[in-house]
């Protein structure tokens, strides 16, 4: 047998990590942020989101997001997060297709 | 949303189940592998409102639990640490070397086509194209924040055909890739055909043997570098960047631009001041420029003799409305809010000799064939608005709203005049290209 011994092309990659945050115990009450990023459809699924969640938690209240900078996507910035996050005490969003 | 979750907020997104791979590998990559998603079966785009809200019901359940259940944080240590070197045996080299093809084709490491096998030997004979030493690392390459070494990119020149010749290239075109203004991120992973048009400027072009002349961008002998130097790139964009199709590049249908997509200006046919003078270098500077494009027209005229009638054959390219920068303007600008930047939508137009002389006989330089492309390229406001998103518009220009009543009036493609760049490349005949661009160019020079 004839060996071929040949460098990886793959890099090495900078690793992130972020603490997930802590999860609702409960979602009655709670105000809930909908993010839409623009996307077509996104907003129709923000819409029955918003309704099921109100049916099944009658005290929860709701307030509407885009973020500030963008096209066809738009996006949070860190000051948009901010205030988001000052706001609400969760979020459903649409940002993937 | 993983910036939500930094900031205490429990969060859940839409994710259609193409997109769920995508979506964890984007979130392991911002440091949250385990961002809850409420999965539907298609992307929400293209879909009438009443199966989007049938999606959104099947999906309920997920985004209780997204917002209530457990989140496992991501300690980094699923990822297996890198071999740096690898063995594939064979009963003799050339089938050891297949064997090695096959295995990054199965890995996804490969663009499809054989590679060179990037031994000890080649890279280290590539790394003599550069003064820089093998460690130094030149940028971090998104989507996946791979470190791009320089090691690392004698790699890819070696797989791709490169001589050391080319790798000074390869470095700046990383480099490009990697400045935040180039929002690299959302280029690479799109469901869009975003393909790095790479173009070289200078003698450093001209010392790799890089074509600007007869058919520059096309297969052949007299463009093997351009094949090589554009392949390279591509290469490190995936296994550098960790581009890699149905996992981190969700191209819909692709595009056959990606695979390579490089050439030089014909600075000496050209009866303007080189390309990358415009850019603010020095005439005898060497510049890699890299534009990403969504594809390609022709611009084919073998009638016009003067300017003006040149540009309004021109222009008609730019009023392609499915295309998707085509009025683009019209709903925001590419923006990338970690590093605010703000991006226009521009286009690239490499003009033939020809052509180019036909400006400059009646002295036009580039900023009248700009000016005369931005009045000529318009489009009734409601053909450029069939596929734009109203409320996107809204926010991005409230100040347009009166348009709406006016779906007749011609509407600019392009936000501003400069929005058209223009090199001369090619041989004889009056044949050019227009691509058709995603963003802003990006350029800097080649240093060894």
């Amino acid at each position: 047998m004839t060996r071929l011994e040949i460098r990886n092309p793959v890099s090495q990659v900078v690793e992130h990590s972020v603490k997930p945050a802590p999860r609702l115990q409960r979602l009655d009450g709670a105000t809930i942020g909908l993010y839409w990023n623009m996307k077509a459809g996104g907003d129709a699924a923000l819409d029955r989101a918003e309704q099921l969640l109100h049916q099944r938690f009658p005290n929860t209240k709701f307030k509407r997001y885009t973020g500030s900078v963008g096209w066809v996507m738009r996006h949070c910035t860190a000051e948009d997060a901010d205030r988001i996050a000052s706001e609400v005490h969760a979020v459903v969003g649409t940002t993937n297709d | 949303m993983v910036e939500l979750e930094r900031r205490g907020i429990p969060t859940v997104i839409f994710t259609a189940t193409a997109f769920v791979h995508d979506a964890r590998r984007s979130a392991q990559s911002f440091g949250l592998a385990g961002l809850p998603l409420a999965v539907v079966p298609t992307p929400l785009t293209n879909q009438r409102p009443e199966d989007i809200h049938r999606m959104a019901e099947a999906a309920f359940d997920e985004i209780v639990a997204g917002l209530t259940r457990p989140v496992e944080a991501f300690t980094g240590g699923d990822r297996p640490p890198i071999d740096e070197r690898l063995v594939y045996e064979g009963a003799d080299l050339l089938d050891a070397w297949d064997r090695m093809n096959r295995d990054f084709l199965a890995r996804g490491w490969s663009d499809g086509f054989p590679l060179v096998a990037p031994t000890d030997r080649a890279v280290d004979a590539m790394l003599a194209g550069t003064a820089r030493d093998r460690g130094e690392i030149i940028a971090t390459l998104e989507p996946g924040f791979g470190i791009a070494t320089v090691e690392k990119l004698a790699i890819s020149a070696v797989m791709a055909g490169c001589g050391p010749e080319h790798l000074p290239l390869l470095i700046a075109a990383v480099r490009c890739l990697a400045e935040p203004r180039m929002y690299l991120r959302n280029k690479a992973m799109s469901t869009g055909p975003h393909a790095p048009l790479v173009l070289v400027n200078g003698p450093k072009g001209r010392l790799a043997n890089l074509n600007s002349g007869m058919c520059a961008l096309g297969p052949g002998g007299p463009s093997a570098s351009n094949s090589v130097l554009g392949r390279a790139v591509r290469l490190t964009m995936m296994n550098v960047g960790h581009t890699y199709v149905g996992v981190s590049d969700m191209d819909t249908i692709g595009s056959p631009l990606k695979y390579s997509l490089c050439c030089a200006e014909n600075e000496a046919a050209s009866p303007w001041e080189p390309y990358h003078v415009t850019r603010g270098y020095a005439r005898e500077a060497s510049t890699v420029t890299v534009h990403f494009v969504y594809g390609i027209c022709e611009l084919h005229d073998f009638k016009s003799t003067t300017p003006e009638h040149l540009a309004e054959v021109f222009a008609t390219a730019a009023t392609n409305v499915a295309q998707v920068g085509t009025g683009l303007w019209l709903v925001g600008r590419r923006a990338d809010p970690r590093y605010k930047t703000e991006e226009k939508e521009h286009n690239t137009l490499l003009i033939c000799p020809e052509h180019a002389q036909i400006f400059a006989r009646e002295g036009w330089g580039r900023a009248r064939i700009q000016d005369a492309l931005y009045k000529a390229a318009r489009v009734p406001f409601r053909t450029l608005t069939l596929n734009k998103e109203p409320k996107a518009m809204a926010i991005a220009h409230p100040e347009l709203g009166w348009l709406a009543d006016h779906p007749d009036l011609p509407v600019p493609v392009v936000e501003s005049p400069d929005c058209f760049d223009i090199a001369v490349v090619g041989g004889a005949a009056g044949r050019g290209a227009y691509f058709y661009g995603a963003g802003e160019p990006v350029t800097v020079p080649v240093e060894d």
